[in-house]
């Protein structure tokens, strides 16, 4: 049956009685239609109005009136089953129709009688099937007939739609172990039974079915309807439903919505939970959605690649003409992963998820990569990278072309932390040679990814080499000529009467190129090769020997550095290179040549090298002991700002820059570039005495411009009447001025609405400049508080915390890392101790203020919580104004538990200013046990 | 409900068939003596849900028969007095629920309940007001027995069967009584059906009236079949004190054994049991 197809053109017309036409009418005084309520469809022939219509691709002739055997009256409809290798036809089908239709309203089942041949089962009869919508189609499956007639039931729920029904009956059979035979029904009509009891009715055959990880988006249709009756018989007998006998119902619309047209699509993140009814029958089975809502991707496409197109051979990419791949996912046994193609801004990229490994074919024309000498791949994963493993496998079919033959070799690829990063493009330049195990390239057909991200986009997936001369020139050299002593550059004066090659023998083909207007040095087909200087140097003042190198053939090189003696030392240079390569080696990995009479190099290796920029140097000079530059100019405008000191703002009059507090500092006032400047000499601690107190509650950071060549330790505190006051750290020493923005929330315990001083501690010689408190140019006294991480030098612990809804649960307790392995090893997060007794949506909130006044932007609305848990359950977070308002709280479940887990929410749809509380609940569940959870490391990012 | 021999199954088809009355049958105005009943005896099964009945007014049965012979009739269950197969629902009915679960080496439970020693009376007006459970081998009862049963034997005691359904048909009962020389496949038996109705979408009042020389059986206080004793093959035993009897059995001789289509669990809601004797006895 399953190659059924519904070709009407093939009907065949058994019987069509016109019904009368009407008397005539006037039209104003017409009721709502109504139709036949006939229960007929065949006693001894068709009833009124009935026709019949054979499945195009079934045995059309199948059906015939039998005046011989019957079960009641003068005949039954006898069916001819074909043999399975008819001609014309392998199966029967069709259906008994009639139009406008009837009303059955009246009814509940549809009876009829039937024999057959030989024991044998029909794959379907019913009703409701009018070859059109067929809207309120039932269907009995898999009838047993056998050569007694038998009395069969189609019962059906919820008769009150069937106002005007056209499809009176439909059959499908097949073949028994193809084998024709035949069967006769009779007796075929509408009955109101009251000896039906019972009905039931289910989705999803009445299973409950959950959909985890669902995404904003994906659809899910409400299959396997039915209903079930119990027959006069007393046994159960189910029918299958058409959709339109339900009403589907979704718990949560927000998160996931259904139509009429049972399907379910997932719309936020969250859980729904999809049910139905038929009439006033509540289904039983469900479908459950547990959504993440918009799945974290890539925002950009990776970056272009830039390789010439002549130099590769492309699998995936939008940059390049790609050869054919069978299948970017083989769906091996046991792979759980799935795949998309999408497009970041109208660039095509594959979507992975629920990696854990994926087959790719290109096995029906191998790549043929044998001239290529790097794999590229760019990928993108949401997922936590820290000590996980992403695994490329090349494999290459051997001489054969084929899978298998002893010919055929691989190897596996592992990238690790750091160079894997979460939410960041991280593109992959693997040699080929790095693929140890792959003795041949030039068949590859499979590639298999694998590891430990479930979650992966791909995209730029090549082969490509660098050709054999390289198109650019080497970068340019940035580094101070008076730092510099060159031998082969054209940025710098170079040392002169330098034999570039001397005859010591070699094999080597020197010559001196120009490569886009650069002259470069090319050593083609090395064994060695040797540069004798025109005079010894004394390059003892430097630290380093700097030199580009380019090759895309060679296996091996080595650079010496050679002193009389001679005393010469080899350092081994990394080759085949990426395009040009440059070197920076610290000139002691040459001990232990003579640095202050240095008078020839060598080279030895293979393969075609070009070189580049071959010079010593040094880093910088004397370092600075006091800044050479004013420190930058505040952009804030005055508005918004309150200045204690700057050349740049109106400063609060009054105030003392140097209070006596017994400190030993010196404090001075001097110019830099015309800059006046606060100086600290000798610094252990110094006040400033605010001219009058000053309201920064509205403030959100207090800025400083710092510098210091010598100072290890430094504090500001800000303080309040009583003294309250709070340190905050600051780095030193300092490279160059450094510009400070601390969020005020960093000085809790202060009263910002009255301070009345400032203070420095810590030692060394500090300039200081522009301080004064601002808020951001938007109006809101923005400062985000950004790791919210526990830590006694970070944010959280010295707020205030309420804990609610928790019946008498504890306050929440700033503990040492239970573990600190996994995601997070930091030394202090947030302990809640959630009861039992306590609400779902327990939880606890900073006190408003405490955390500052902050605004949700798209900079900073991917907000994450690292949880450690003993249960799997969802952890809530919102964000609230001082007002009290607070948007409605994200759900994110914890998939692991007894490990630290980081969960992200996507504030989005919330990124607007003026939030001061962030609430959290972290065990959003109806528990049966007091759980204890642990926080920590909040972050706000993109 | 007691029946040794298993050649009952041809002889109760045949009276099936032969005496089906129907409900859409009573047309004809039924002419009943005038009788002034006396409420003597009651349980209405209100109580909290999950309380096992009564236990002034009833005991149970248990296990598999006094002869590990299935109560004589072969039947399939286990009986027990665990709530879960017997119980008040607490909305003033008894539940008998019989269940496929394997428990003391029987593949189904189920309760059986009885006034033996509690509550025995000859005569009067017995009804009980039930809605019955249904699928091929499901076999509810509400029946009573001699009480003399112990001394005397069955099927000496008499038994009379008030309510007897087979759940392959739903839409029939049976009245019958059972007596020396007229017990088993040769019991006095009667059918009761419903044309376009069943016994288990709603409740259904079940009685007999007894009196010196007459039984009377009723659906929902249509009489159906009155048994004297001319009617008899045997001696009138029904001159004595029988008790109350309601179960819910799992296969058997009388029905054949459930199937694999068999729907369960079962139960059979009994709203009340009421006796009555007619003023002035």
């Amino acid at each position: 049956m399953k190659e059924r197809k519904y070709i009407y053109s093939a009907t065949v017309l058994i019987a069509l009685l016109l019904v009368a036409a009407g008397c005539e009418r006037n039209v104003d005084e017409l009721e709502p239609a109504t139709y036949p309520v006939t229960p007929e469809v065949f006693i001894d022939g068709f009833s009124s109005g009935l026709y019949y219509s054979a499945y195009g691709t079934s045995k059309v002739t199948a059906f015939s009136v039998d005046n011989e055997v019957k079960y009641k009256g003068t005949s039954s409809m006898k069916f001819e089953v074909p043999d399975a290798d008819d001609p014309n036809g392998s199966y029967v089908g069709g259906v008994f129709g009639t139009n406008p239709g009837r009303d059955l309203s009246g009814y509940n089942v549809l009876t009829f009688w039937a024999k057959a041949s030989q024991p044998a089962t029909l794959n379907e009869v019913g009703f409701g099937n009018d070859m059109g919508e067929s809207k309120y189609q039932v269907t009995l499956s898999n009838v047993a007939l056998n050569s007694n007639w038998m009395k069969f039931y189609v019962p059906f729920p919820d008769p009150s739609v069937l106002k005007q029904e056209r499809g009176m009956f439909f059959y499908g059979a097949s073949p028994k172990d193809g084998k024709g035979y035949t069967f006769w029904i009779d007796e075929v009509q509408f009955e109101k039974l009251g000896t039906i009891a019972h009905p039931t009715a289910g989705i999803f055959n009445g299973q409950e079915v959950v959909k985890d990880k669902a995404e904003s988006g994906e659809t899910f249709p409400i299959a396997d309807l039915y209903a079930s009756f119990n027959l006069p018989t007393g046994i159960d007998q189910k029918v299958g439903l058409s959709k339109s006998y339900f009403t589907f119902t979704s718990s949560n619309p927000s998160v996931a919505t259904v139509n009429d047209s049972a399907v379910s699509r997932v719309v936020s993140s969250g859980s729904a939970v999809i049910t139905a009814k038929v009439g006033n029958i509540s289904a039983s089975g469900s479908l459950k959605i547990n959504s993440i809502g918009q799945p974290v991707g890539p925002a950009e496409p990776a970056r272009t690649p830039t390789v010439d197109s002549k130099n590769v051979i492309s699998l995936y990419s939008n940059a390049y003409t790609n050869v054919p791949v069978d299948t970017w996912n083989t769906h091996w046994q046991y792979s759980t992963a799935e795949n998309q193609f999408i497009k970041i801004q109208q660039n095509d990229v594959i979507r992975y998820r629920n990696l854990n490994f994926v087959g790719i074919e290109f096995s029906s024309q191998p790549v043929n990569a044998g001239s290529m000498t790097y794999f590229h791949m760019d990928i993108w994963t949401p997922d936590v990278t820290t000590s996980k493993v992403f695994k490329i496998m090349l494999v290459d079919f051997g001489a054969n072309g084929v899978y298998g033959g002893n010919d055929d070799s691989s190897h596996e690829y592992s990238v690790t932390s750091p160079e894997l990063s979460t939410q960041k493009w991280i593109s992959l330049d693997i040699p080929l040679s790095r693929f140890t195990g792959l003795t041949g390239k030039s068949h590859l057909g499979q590639m298999v990814l694998s590891g430990d991200l479930p979650n992966v986009y791909v995209d730029n997936v090549y082969f490509y080499n660098f050709g054999t001369t390289p198109t650019a020139a080497a970068p340019v050299p940035t580094t101070s000529a008076a730092n510099v002593i060159s031998v082969f550059s054209d940025a710098y004066t170079n040392a002169t009467g330098t034999d570039f090659n001397p005859n010591w023998g070699q094999a080597t083909l020197v010559t001196q190129v120009p490569v886009a207007g650069n002259n470069t040095l090319k050593l083609a087909g090395l064994n060695y090769q040797g540069i004798q200087l025109g005079s010894n140097l004394n390059v003892s003042g430097m630290g380093f020997l700097h030199l580009d190198v380019w090759s895309a053939t060679s296996t091996l090189l080595n650079i010496f550095l050679i002193s009389p003696g001679p005393v010469e030392k080899p350092y081994s240079i990394p080759v085949p290179t990426a395009g040009w390569t440059s070197m920076d080696i610290p000139l002691s990995a040459f001990s232990p040549v003579d640095l202050a009479n240095v008078f020839q190099f060598k080279f030895d290796g293979n393969g075609d090298i070009f070189m580049d920029n071959i010079y010593f140097y040094r880093t910088g000079g004397a370092p600075l002991t006091e800044p050479d530059a004013a420190a930058p100019a505040p952009t804030a405008s005055q508005a918004n700002v309150i200045s204690v000191f700057s050349d740049a703002y109106t400063n609060i009059s009054g105030t003392d820059m140097n209070p006596n507090w017994g400190q030993s500092t010196v404090v001075s006032q001097v110019p830099i570039a015309g800059n006046n400047t606060l100086k600290y000499t000798g610094l252990n601690y110094q006040g400033i005495q605010l001219g009058s107190n000053q309201n920064v509650s509205g403030m959100g950071y207090l800025h400083l411009d710092i510098w210091s060549a010598n100072s290890t330790s430094l504090n500001v505190s800000v303080i309040s009447p009583g003294p309250a006051e709070k340190a905050y750290k600051i780095t030193v020493p300092t490279t160059g001025w450094t510009s400070l923005n601390i969020p005020l929330s960093s000085f809790s315990g202060v009263d910002l609405t009255n301070v009345m001083q400032l203070k420095f501690d810590g030692n060394g010689n500090i300039w200081i400049d522009n301080i004064y408190f601002y808020k951001s140019q938007s109006g809101g006294a923005y400062s985000l508080s950004n790791p919210i991480d526990f830590e006694s030098s970070g944010f959280g612990a010295g707020w205030t915390w309420n804990v609610f809804e928790n019946a008498a649960g504890p306050a929440l307790e700033f503990v040492a890392n239970p573990d600190k392995t996994g995601a997070n090893t930091s030394a202090t997060v947030a302990r809640f101790k959630v009861l039992a007794t306590g609400q779902p949506w327990a939880g606890c909130e900073v006190k408003h203020g405490a955390m500052g006044t902050f605004k949700l932007d798209a900079s900073n609305c991917i907000v994450r919580i690292m949880v450690y848990k003993t249960v799997k359950s969802d952890v809530g977070i919102k964000f609230a104004k001082s007002d009290g308002w607070s948007m409605g709280e994200i759900k994110v479940a914890n998939t692991v538990i007894n490990a630290w887990q980081e969960l992200t929410f996507n504030f989005t749809a919330q990124v607007q200013d003026g939030y001061d509380q962030i609430v959290i609940f972290p065990d959003f569940n109806a528990r049966t046990s007091d759980n204890v959870v642990y926080f920590d490391n909040i972050t706000f990012g993109k | 409900m007691k029946r040794n021999n298993i050649f009952i199954i041809p002889a109760a088809i045949c009276s099936l068939l032969l005496l089906i009355l129907t409900a859409c049958e009573q047309e004809n105005v039924q002419k009943l003596e005038q009788r002034n009943w006396q409420l003597v005896w009651s349980d209405d099964f209100n109580g909290s849900a999950g309380l096992l009945p009564d236990a002034a007014k009833w005991k149970f049965d248990i296990g598999v028969g006094p002869n590990n012979d299935g109560w004589g009739n072969a039947e399939l269950q286990y009986y027990t007095n665990r709530t879960s197969n017997v119980a008040l629902d607490g909305n003033g009915n008894l539940v008998i629920t019989a269940k496929k679960e394997t428990y003391a080496g029987s593949a189904f439970t189920s309760a059986r309940i009885n006034t033996s020693g509690k509550f025995e009376q000859a005569y009067g007006r017995i009804e009980a007001r039930i809605k019955t459970p249904w699928g091929p081998g499901i076999w509810p009862a509400l029946w009573m027995l001699g009480s003399d049963v112990k001394s005397v034997g069955w099927p000496e005691c008499g038994e009379i069967d008030i309510m007897e359904l087979r759940g392959q048909k739903p839409n029939i009962i049976n009245g019958t009584v059972h007596g020396p020389g007229y017990s088993g496949g040769a019991s006095i038996t009667k059918s009761f059906a419903f044309e376009n109705d069943r016994f288990d979408v709603d409740f259904h009042l079940f009685a007999v009236e007894w009196g010196v020389d007459y039984v009377d059986f009723f659906v929902d206080n249509t009489l159906y079949q009155r048994i004297t004793p001319e009617k008899l093959k045997g001696e009138w035993v029904f001159d004595h004190p029988f008790f109350i009897i309601l179960n819910v059995a799992v296969g058997g001789n009388y029905l054949g054994f459930p199937t694999s289509q068999t729907p369960f669990p079962q139960s059979m809601y009994i709203d009340y049991v009421k006796v009555y004797q007619e003023a002035g006895e």
